[in-house]
């Protein structure tokens, strides 16, 4: 057996998340965590100190906002790993465990953000993260309708909207808003949810908003103010060999819930799922009110 | 109504994003904190964008109009 040279603890280290056997014998791809994706440059530098003197002087970004260290010697691996803490690296997950919890830019630079996602990933990473479930389990935060973060394709997704309200004392009549709004509100083939009066005044239609906001950001005069954020909520989106898009559950939910969303996601997808099963697929036997009272 | 005095004025007839807001920013560095801006920008993305960066900027927009198939935006520099 190729193994026989390491000791318990060795391979009790290889038995928790984040260390993937690789084709070649003995050598491993340490995977870490990053959530959010949003990295501090000092810690980028550790990664690299560690490619070149334990790797083959590169990494693997992956798609789930982590960074992969491959060509590590097993015997490198304890000594590594006791390391990263003090580095300020995280381990990453693989295994039946929750992933890395993903997010886009965020308001803090985008402009078309409703909310500070680095903030959030930080904080939600100690709920979202390294928990026991059947199969796998992907969070993922967008901070606008674009998606970037793609929460449709995660188990659980959560996706910014934000209602607007206009000031009509302010409004100089440029009409700008509603020219964006028909934009938006055709391609989602919806009627207007901004039509200007007579007076070239907006009126504004709710029911047709897709609340992300292109009329807050075009207003020359900020007539267009956000009034209200809040998340709608996907849920069982996957890729792989089947993949689907998550289903929304909700919409403007409070950013507090989120922490207990994610929680109640985990233990829903437990209660529900087989072994190796994930949480989309046994979403299917189930019945969505039920899971949705359940969750939220 | 009363007149706004123009200082500058800018024809991006033609030009595309993002050059027509890089052109409009160009103008407006060179341009004294408090004096007037006339654009004149295509229909479509290039009215769109260049308000909206143009705001993101920090400068005031006095005025956003549609003659026959262009826009004029007025900027007064901050």
């Amino acid at each position: 057996m190729q193994k026989k040279n390491y000791t318990d603890a060795e391979l009790q280290e290889l038995r928790t998340g984040g260390i993937i056997k690789q084709k070649q014998k003995d050598y491993f791809i340490l995977r870490t965590r990053i959530p959010g994706g949003h990295l501090k440059a000092d810690i980028l530098k550790k990664y690299s100190v560690i490619a070149k003197k334990y790797g083959r002087d590169y990494v693997h970004v992956s798609t789930r906002q982590g960074i992969e260290i491959p060509w590590i010697h097993i015997k490198n691996i304890p000594g590594l790993l006791k390391g990263f803490k003090k580095l300020g690296i995280l381990r990453g997950a693989c295994g039946p465990r929750s992933r890395n919890l993903i997010a886009c830019p965020g308001s803090s630079v985008c402009r078309f953000g409703f909310v500070d996602t680095e903030q959030l990933a930080k904080k939600l990473d100690r709920v979202a993260f390294g928990k026991d479930v059947p199969k796998k389990f992907k969070v993922a935060i967008s901070g606008c309708l674009n998606s970037c973060a793609k929460p449709q394709e995660n188990d659980l997704g959560f996706q910014t909207q934000g209602e607007p309200s206009v000031d009509l004392s302010k409004c100089i009549g440029c009409t700008l808003c509603a020219k964006v709004c028909e934009k938006v509100c055709s391609r989602g083939k919806r009627e207007s949810a901004i039509i200007m009066d007579e007076n070239k005044r907006p009126i504004y239609r709710k029911e047709n908003c897709f609340f992300e906001g292109d009329c807050i950001r075009v207003c020359p005069v900020n007539a267009w103010k956000i009034k209200k954020i809040g998340f709608a909520v996907y849920i069982g989106g996957k890729v792989g060999r089947f993949p689907k898009f998550g289903e929304k559950i909700a919409d403007f939910v409070d950013g507090k819930k989120i922490p207990k969303i994610i929680e109640n996601t985990v233990r829903c997808y437990n209660r529900i799922a087989e072994k190796g099963e994930r949480f989309g697929e046994a979403l299917g036997r189930q019945d969505l009110e039920t899971i949705k009272k359940e969750i939220l | 109504m009363n007149e706004i005095r123009i200082d500058q004025h800018l024809d991006l007839k033609g030009v595309p994003c993002p050059l027509n807001f890089v052109k409009t920013k160009l103008t407006l560095e060179g341009m004294e904190a408090g004096s007037i801006l006339e654009v004149v920008l295509d229909d479509g993305e290039p009215i769109i964008n260049v308000t909206a960066s143009v705001k993101e900027e920090g400068h005031q927009i006095l005025k956003v109009e549609k003659t026959s198939e262009y826009w004029k935006l007025i900027i007064k520099k901050v």
